[in-house]
């Protein structure tokens, strides 16, 4: 990995890890509790970080997969390849936290209303997006399959955050991007986007991390191939 | 003291120091406002226990990954 990428991943790694203790002595102990929910309501702070990070890395897939078959540059597709991982990882957090905040507020673990279910669908279309990866034989092949439904399961993010408008719904609308501006208290929209950031930056320091690790394990592979391609010595073992 | 002696104090002891038996003395109060404001205090930390634990379990698979493609490729 070149040292670039090392310097940058730690140098926001840090960065994130001081704004997630930033952001936990905020969720703990300084935002006021909401008087409805309750302390359960705390779970915001790290939900909606999630879902953020979660619609941006899989932007950054399919940004970067139009782009690859477009271009055919690797670098696009180890970029979609590291941004879709993060993306997995983010909406599970996203599918896990939000029943235990409905448990509480809904009384119901899981209801099939067009967000939750629209979002359980973004999470199974970038599964299919590795497993359609590993599915060929051709590795060149994989990506380009990859990457279409890198693209395709991006509209699948316009329709989720749309979903609470168009559809009657249970989760509820929007507080903080809505035409009319955000309905929060300050205090809360402040520990909002100190997750926002905690959250974006911890993404970009282990997509760099993660970016590194892909190109290592392509360079590998290459030369690899290029070692089975290579004229064996004559009186070698077979 | 034997152990039957014990246990009967232990039990005791719970039972007096337990939240229903304060509410009955005159902290009805308090744990209504616990019950109101505090609802789903466990759904919050575990809420925060799995994002962490993903979140850990993501660098250390990067990090063993990582070691394992460093090693191959010096070998």
């Amino acid at each position: 990995m070149s040292s670039k990428i090392r310097w940058t991943g730690a140098v926001l790694g840090v960065l994130g890890i001081a704004t997630t203790l930033v952001l936990l002595w905020m969720v703990f102990f300084w935002v006021p509790t909401e008087r409805t929910m309750g302390v359960v309501q705390r779970i915001f702070y790290i939900h909606v970080p999630a879902a953020w990070v979660a619609f941006m890395a899989f932007g950054i897939v399919a940004i970067c997969s139009a782009v690859y078959l477009w271009l055919k540059d690797e670098r696009l597709d180890m970029a979609a390849v590291s941004a879709a991982e993060g993306g997995m990882l983010f909406t599970t957090i996203v599918l896990l936290t939000g029943p235990l905040w409905g448990r509480v507020a809904w009384g119901t673990w899981w209801t099939w209303e067009p967000r939750l279910t629209l979002t359980l669908l973004l999470w199974f279309i970038y599964l299919g997006y590795f497993l359609v990866r590993a599915s060929t034989d051709n590795p060149q092949r994989g990506k380009r399959f990859a990457a279409v439904v890198g693209i395709v399961g991006a509209l699948d993010i316009p329709l989720i955050h749309l979903s609470v408008v168009w559809f009657r719904s249970l989760h509820p609308a929007p507080v903080v991007m809505k035409p009319e501006g955000p309905s929060l208290d300050p205090a809360m929209l402040a520990t909002l986007f100190v997750g926002l950031g905690a959250s974006t930056l911890v993404f970009f320091s282990f997509f760099l991390f993660r970016y590194g690790l892909e190109r290592m394990t392509q360079a590998l592979a290459h030369r690899e191939m290029a070692a089975q391609a290579a004229p064996r010595p004559e009186g070698a073992a077979s | 003291m034997n152990t039957r002696a014990i246990t009967f104090l232990v039990v005791a002891a719970l039972v007096l120091l337990s939240p229903e038996m304060g509410s009955s003395q005159g902290m009805a109060d308090a744990s209504a406002i616990a019950g109101q404001n505090l609802r789903g205090y466990t759904h919050m930390f575990i809420a925060y226990a799995i994002a962490w634990a993903l979140v850990v379990g993501w660098v250390i698979s990067i990090a063993r990954r990582l070691g394992r493609v460093e090693k191959a490729l010096k070998e």
